[in-house]
């Protein structure tokens, strides 16, 4: 068999005119959102227009809103990130506030009949679009926010940035194996064009913004 | 996907008469057309994003070979295994080598045009590998055996009356008119097909050129677990997807999703590089990436390279009034509406589908909404114009153009039959609609009157205005 690849590439030289390498030329639009007065208060906004809801610290005080919010959700199985620390405490004060009691993300994956909520510390939130950034960076498990029926990330309020650049150019050099910018709830129009959230993912996404 | 581009007539008309369909589609390309508008209103940077995003596809197309070369360099670093095919039977038969060496006897997959370019599941399912469609629209029309009918929006065509069947006949579900029921019935069902899976498929939004990334932009998460739940990962993509940059990325973000759906972004944008690093929980342990050819090096080649620079929103489809009045399935093939008519004959070669590019009112309206500033009505003029020049239309067409033409040139010979044409349908008609002409103009009047040509022609009335104003 000829190789493809080089017969492709002759191709596409042929086709580019051996023109090489790439001239830099300025492009516009390059810093188009105009700078926010106030990144959390943005951030707030655009969570919640993205189908989420938002819960401001410190963690007393917003413990009862949360287990109150996943009460009304069925769920019972709270999880989180073996090494993720403020995840387990969030999860294990959550506890006496409802019927919830601790299991892990491979017991969930394992196919757990009870609903579920998932607890994360984001790795930054993107002001802009009312984004949550999750990496697999440094081993860290994305199944809370992926297999859960409930989505609860914990957002130190220093790591919330204004666009989605700044999010994003931590990872323009080597990136982990999966980055993910989660927006609010799963969801599909796919049945009559009718919005229904909890098509694959979460059904709910809740924000705990501290700090 | 088998092609049937030239009974683009036959196709047009079936869909027409339509109830079930002409109700869905009018309900749909109005919404995704409202909240499109509403979202790019929102939007002041949309003008100068839009060019930047333009800007930055042409470059990648015109140097496309240097950037796919880093992308594959830079994705074969972090461990992927990059399969190249020239056609859509290579393209099968390097996946179907794929499965079968992984061992693969269940695969998930997310939505992807390309793959339905190469017949994928087909291709997979000769090697005895079990494809489930996982996108909500593509699990729906897998079950009911169809083809998609719109790029974002498959299932447009079915009413809820219609899947609650469907999942009864499959799924064994009973019966139910609640959509969020019907939701949660295939979450069940495809959640527990995600955690057996032994490979994941998806396509590919855009591939990063410096880090070996691909990008999948989804709604319901439904790209994200078969991108990290399955032992294997394998993207079909097309090669003209690459962009430089992770930081050309963002203006692309913030266009795709505004001009597919009215979004500000999609729920989930995920970034995928390489196979599950030392340490990392999950992920896949093998990647490959297939890239497709496919007849897009020819394209690059040619005149109509900037139909490469498609990000597959389907903002032209919902604006169409083409589009608006028969849906997807007229067109023939995998893309419909004004990037259908162009893409198709261009990949497919214009003999297949040489009636698409006259599935067109030129209105223009497509290269109004085009977030990337495709330049659609040229296409398909200059696709016309190789469709003569190649012998594909009839003498009478080329009659009938000739003599149109002829008229149309000369003002005075235009005026008079306008003339004459007033006088007789002032005549015969008594200024109502014309009907029951005769073939071939019987086309037109059919199912609705020809309007009656006015007592006055238009340019006689124009002429009579402007002298009343001075």
């Amino acid at each position: 068999m000829v190789n493809e690849r080089e017969s492709l590439f002759r191709r596409l030289s042929a086709a580019c005119g051996g023109r090489g390498a790439a001239a830099e030329e300025p492009l516009p639009g390059g810093a188009p959102m105009a700078p926010e007065g106030d990144r959390l208060a943005r951030f707030a906004e655009t969570f919640t227009a993205a189908g989420g809801f938002l819960l401001r610290g410190p963690v007393e005080a917003a413990v009862s809103d949360l287990g109150e919010m996943l009460r009304a959700e069925g769920v019972t199985a709270l999880f989180f990130p073996e090494d993720d620390a403020a995840a387990r405490e969030i999860a294990e004060a959550l506890v006496p506030f409802g019927p919830f009691h601790l299991t892990t993300g491979a017991e969930v994956r394992g196919g757990s009949a009870a609903v579920t909520a998932g607890f994360r510390s984001a790795e930054a939130a993107i002001a802009e679009t009312g984004t949550i950034v999750e990496t697999s960076a440094g081993g860290k498990t994305l199944l809370p926010g992926l297999i859960a029926d409930v989505h609860v990330s914990i957002v130190p309020a220093a790591l919330v940035v204004a666009r989605t650049e700044e999010a994003l150019a931590a990872f323009a050099a080597d990136p982990p194996r999966n980055i993910s910018f989660l927006s609010g709830p799963s969801k599909t129009g796919d049945i009559e064009q009718t919005l229904t959230v909890g098509a694959h993912g979460p059904k709910k996404a809740i924000a705990l913004l501290l700090g | 996907m088998e092609l049937n581009a030239n009974a683009f007539g036959r196709n047009a008309r079936k869909a027409l008469l339509d109830k079930t369909l002409q109700e869905a589609l009018g309900r749909t390309t109005g919404r995704f057309l409202a909240h499109r508008d509403a979202a790019v209103a929102a939007f002041p940077e949309f003008e100068a994003t839009r060019e930047r995003a333009s800007r930055i596809k042409r470059d990648a197309l015109d140097h496309l070979d240097t950037y796919l070369a880093r992308f594959i360099e830079e994705a074969e670093k972090r461990g992927a295994i990059v399969h190249v095919a020239r056609d859509a039977a290579q393209a099968r038969e390097i996946a179907a080598r794929i499965a079968r060496d992984e061992g693969v006897t269940l695969a998930v997959k997310s939505k992807s045009m390309a793959s339905e370019e190469i017949s994928f599941n087909e291709a997979l399912q000769g090697a005895g590998v079990t494809v489930v469609e996982s996108d909500l629209g593509e699990f729906i029309i897998q079950l009911a055996g169809e083809a998609p009918s719109h790029i974002i929006a498959p299932a447009v065509h079915k009413t809820r009356e219609q899947i609650s069947r469907l999942f009864e006949r499959h799924l064994g579900e009973p019966r139910t008119d609640s959509i969020p029921e019907l939701v949660r019935m295939a979450r069940r069902h495809l959640r527990a097909k995600f955690l057996s899976a032994g490979m994941g498929v998806s396509g590919g939004n855009f591939l990063v050129a410096d880090t070996g990334s691909v990008v999948l932009v989804t709604n319901e998460g439904n790209g994200r677990m078969g991108t990290v739940l399955p032992r294997v990962h394998l993207a079909v993509v097309g090669i003209e997807k690459v962009i430089p940059r992770m930081s050309d990325l963002p203006a692309f973000l913030r266009l795709l999703p505004r001009s597919a759906s009215g979004q500000v972004i999609s729920s989930y944008v995920s970034i995928v590089t390489g196979t599950r690093r030392a340490g990392d929980p999950e992920g896949p342990e093998r990647m490959h990436i297939l890239l497709l050819d496919c007849g897009r090096s020819a394209i690059l080649e040619g005149k109509y390279r900037e139909i490469l620079k498609c990000v597959r929103c389907a903002a032209c489809l919902n604006v169409c009034p083409v589009y608006q009045s028969v849906g997807g399935h007229a067109y023939g093939w995998v893309y419909s509406g004004p990037i259908g008519a162009v893409l198709t004959p261009l990949l497919v070669g214009l003999p297949e589908a040489a009636a698409l590019p006259d599935a067109s009112t030129l209105c223009g309206a497509c290269a109004d909404v085009c977030p990337v500033k495709i330049p659609l009505p040229d296409f398909l003029l200059e696709l016309r114009s190789d469709a003569r020049e190649q012998g594909l239309k009839t003498p009478g067409e080329i009659a009938a153009m000739k003599g149109y033409a002829g008229v149309m040139k000369r003002a005075g010979l235009l005026e008079a039959i306008e003339r004459i044409a007033g006088v007789l349908g002032q005549f015969f008609t008594k200024g109502k609609g014309i009907g029951g002409l005769p073939y071939p103009f019987s086309g037109w009047t059919e199912r609705r009157d020809f309007p009656a040509p006015a007592a006055q022609p238009f340019r006689k009335q124009w002429k009579i205005k402007r002298g009343a104003r001075g």
